[in-house]
């Protein structure tokens, strides 16, 4: 296990850790037009009661396939988008109980970070500008201090004075994430919700990011909710993660434990489709069966198990089709919504105990 | 010429020459620069082998499938170059006799299936239209049938029924699928694949994988396979070629470049991919700068301004290097580094 965790563990072992962020029976649904009932409305539960808890100063993952929700849940943590059932705290307090006032001084301590670059920043404005924004819309400071705090923020992500009179266009996606990450923290939030924030970059300036990610939540104390369908990424990057499938949660842990002993056969399925950048991988990959079918929908979401039409254990079983499973908790801090857990195991070169990790070294 | 592949311990690979690029340059003119896009780029593919080209965007890997399949269109142009294609040079044919060529003997599969469908034509119209361009006459039955045969190969199940379905009604991993199905209906030699898995979530990229590896098996097809993502090499190639600045600075087989990779870019791509297990080694290895402008390449080797060898070596900045051939641990590789016969003793990962 590396520091990190461990000075994580340590910290929590002095006082119970502090949540932060916690959504407790969290459903979203949306209203969609269904081409077979003819056009009429139909409601999709896009979220199903989803409880989790975010710790303050931690990175916590958001992992999951094309319609999991996760983005749909990064926005209803800050009720950028309001809940259809169930509540979300922040430091406490619940969002869905207060006014817009109230809604947006608490703003200020929560951010979001948008997966692309391109599109997330207005062309028409210099790079000083786009960050000195939320400081004017929050009526922080005056102008000069705001100008000021602008350029010493893009100068903390590593963009001098100069490129902060240049627009958008005239940077590369790596220095355009940078701006975003700039205009995110220059409020000096709390809370930053990072919604794939790397997947459009190359990778060698996803490393970068990484790196820069990692070295203002060590400056600045924040707690991330770090949104990915990138595994490798996110065990490198989160202290604990939440798996989820087609709006559910499937299984909450914290890294060491959800890469070493994934319980959930999804957790499972998933590790073993990511490929390794190291020798062998073709001898790994004859040892694994192909998932099973394709990324379910959540508009016929299945009314047992959502994973049980794919999964390798629960395929056919009449539990698994019928009843949705309770979350249990195996092990400490480590939950599992599944009525076999821990029945499939990670093969390949994590199955002898070589190497637990995805991108072993 | 540069870049011999010699796959380590491949014996499945058979000697038969399914491709061979020879001294590939392309350039894209604008009226203020001439871009070098692919420059010089020669090797050899054998029938059945998997080939992975892995470079960053704007390293080139694109224009070198569009180059050899014909494709680049201005302000882009072949400058020179043979390519030859089961013994045959197909370089200098015209649009006409290269169209009869594209999608028989050689065929391309796009990142994003979407663009490669109509979506106003129903997926069998679109499979049927493929192998009637090239067996004119076809019989609408027979054409249907072989559709249906080709959905069927592509693991999509209820084939009859789904050939009449619109693009739209097909999920992403099926219509990946799908333009498979027309790549391979003529049963090409070679197939270019350019980031076929991208835009796909892993569970269906790991299913993509072993449909392409049955082609591989069942129809003795060679696959040229390019992608950002070394995982994959690993997971699907025989040999591998990294990609900077139009040419490919190392190529070797598959092992190699994750046992030693050579060439200062190599081992920078691999280690900045972010590995839990090097936690506690502090900030990821990232590379420093940017790749350089291919309308004005530095002299001497370009990857020079940023590498952490030859950054400050007057020879790295004066001299091209050449392409070296060096032995390491995992077999053979070509490496274009004047200190590629120290770093091979030297680096592992």
């Amino acid at each position: 296990m590396s520091e990190r965790s461990n000075d994580l563990l340590a910290e929590q072992s002095k006082g119970s850790p502090q949540a932060i962020l916690q959504a407790e029976g969290l459903s979203k649904t949306f209203e969609v037009r269904s081409r077979e009932r003819f056009g009429r409305k139909q409601p999709v539960k896009v979220l199903d009661d989803i409880s989790l808890t975010v710790y303050r100063g931690e990175s916590f993952g958001l992992v999951g396939e094309s319609g999991c929700g996760k983005s749909t849940l990064a926005r209803c943590l800050l009720r950028l988008l309001d809940l259809s059932a169930g509540r979300v705290l922040f430091d406490g307090v619940d969002l869905m109980t207060l006014d817009r006032d109230e809604l947006r001084a608490l703003r200020r301590r929560m951010q979001f970070v948008f997966q692309d670059p391109f599109a997330s920043l207005d062309p028409r404005m210099s790079a000083g500008a786009i960050v000195e924004e939320p400081l004017h819309i929050h009526e922080i400071g005056d102008q000069r201090e705001r100008r000021r705090a602008a350029i010493e923020m893009l100068a903390d992500v590593g963009l001098t004075a100069e490129q902060a009179a240049r627009r958008p266009h005239a940077f590369s996606g790596g220095q355009r994430q940078r701006i975003g990450i700039a205009r995110a923290f220059v409020l000096r939030p709390e809370v930053v919700i990072l919604d794939e924030p790397i997947s459009a970059l190359d990778v060698s300036v996803q490393a970068q990011v990484l790196n820069l990610l990692r070295s203002l939540q060590d400056q600045l104390g924040l707690t991330y909710v770090f949104i990915s369908h990138d595994l490798a990424v996110a065990e490198y990057f989160c202290d604990r993660v939440a798996v989820l499938y087609l709006g559910q949660v499937m299984e909450v842990a914290d890294r060491a434990s959800l890469f070493s002993n994934p319980l959930h056969p999804y957790s499972v399925s998933l590790l073993n489709a990511v490929p390794i950048p190291l020798a062998g991988g073709r001898a790994r990959r004859a040892k694994r069966p192909p998932p099973i079918g394709e990324v379910g929908s959540v508009v016929k979401r299945p009314p047992g198990c959502p994973f049980e039409p794919r999964c390798p254990v629960g395929r056919g079983k009449d539990i698994c089709r019928a009843q949705r499973p309770p979350i249990t908790e195996p092990a400490a801090g480590h939950q599992v919504a599944c009525h076999f857990p821990g029945e499939l195991s990670v093969h390949g070169a994590r199955h002898n105990g070589e190497s637990t990790s995805l991108t072993g070294s | 010429m540069n870049g011999r592949f010699t796959p380590s311990e491949e014996p499945a690979v058979s000697d038969e020459l399914a491709l061979s690029v020879r001294n590939l340059s392309t350039v894209y003119e604008t009226g203020y620069s001439l871009v070098h896009a692919v420059r010089d780029v020669s090797f050899d593919l054998r029938a059945t082998e998997r080939l992975g080209i892995v470079g960053e965007s704007g390293s080139g890997k694109s224009a070198l499938a569009l180059s050899i399949l014909g494709l680049i269109e201005p302000p882009g142009r072949v400058l020179e170059g043979g390519i030859m294609l089961a013994g045959r040079d197909i370089s200098k044919l015209s649009d006409r006799q290269l169209g009869a060529v594209r999608g028989k003997e050689i065929a391309l599969v796009l990142q994003d299936p979407s663009s490669a469908l109509d979506p106003v034509k129903t997926i069998g119209s679109q499979i049927v239209e493929a192998l009637a361009a090239h067996e004119p006459g076809m019989r609408r039955a027979a054409g249907r049938r072989r559709a249906a045969e080709l959905l069927r190969e592509v693991e999509i199940s209820q084939a009859e029924r789904r050939l009449d379905d619109y693009p739209h009604q097909y999920s992403g991993g099926m219509r990946q699928r799908v333009a498979i199905a027309i790549a391979i209906a003529n049963n090409p030699n070679v197939l270019i694949a350019d980031e076929p898995t991208t835009a796909l979530d892993v569970t269906t990229q790991a299913q993509v994988l072993a449909l392409l590896d049955r082609l591989v098996d069942e129809h003795r097809t060679a696959v040229i396979l390019i992608t950002h993502n070394l995982g994959i090499v690993s997971d699907f190639c025989d040999s591998v070629a990294v990609m900077y600045a139009g040419r490919f600075v190392e190529s070797s087989g598959v092992d190699h470049i994750f046992t030693a990779p050579t060439h200062p870019y190599s081992e920078a791509l691999l280690k900045c991919v972010p590995n839990p297990e090097r936690l506690a080694e502090g900030p990821l290895p990232a590379i420093t700068g940017f790749p350089p402008d291919l309308s004005k390449l530095p002299s001497g080797c370009s990857f020079a301004p940023r590498c952490p060898v030859g950054r400050d070596i007057a020879r790295c900045h004066e001299q091209t290097p050449l392409p070296h051939l060096v032995r390491g641990p995992a077999g053979e590789a070509s490496v274009e580094c004047h200190f590629a016969e120290q770093r091979i003793a030297e680096v592992r990962v």
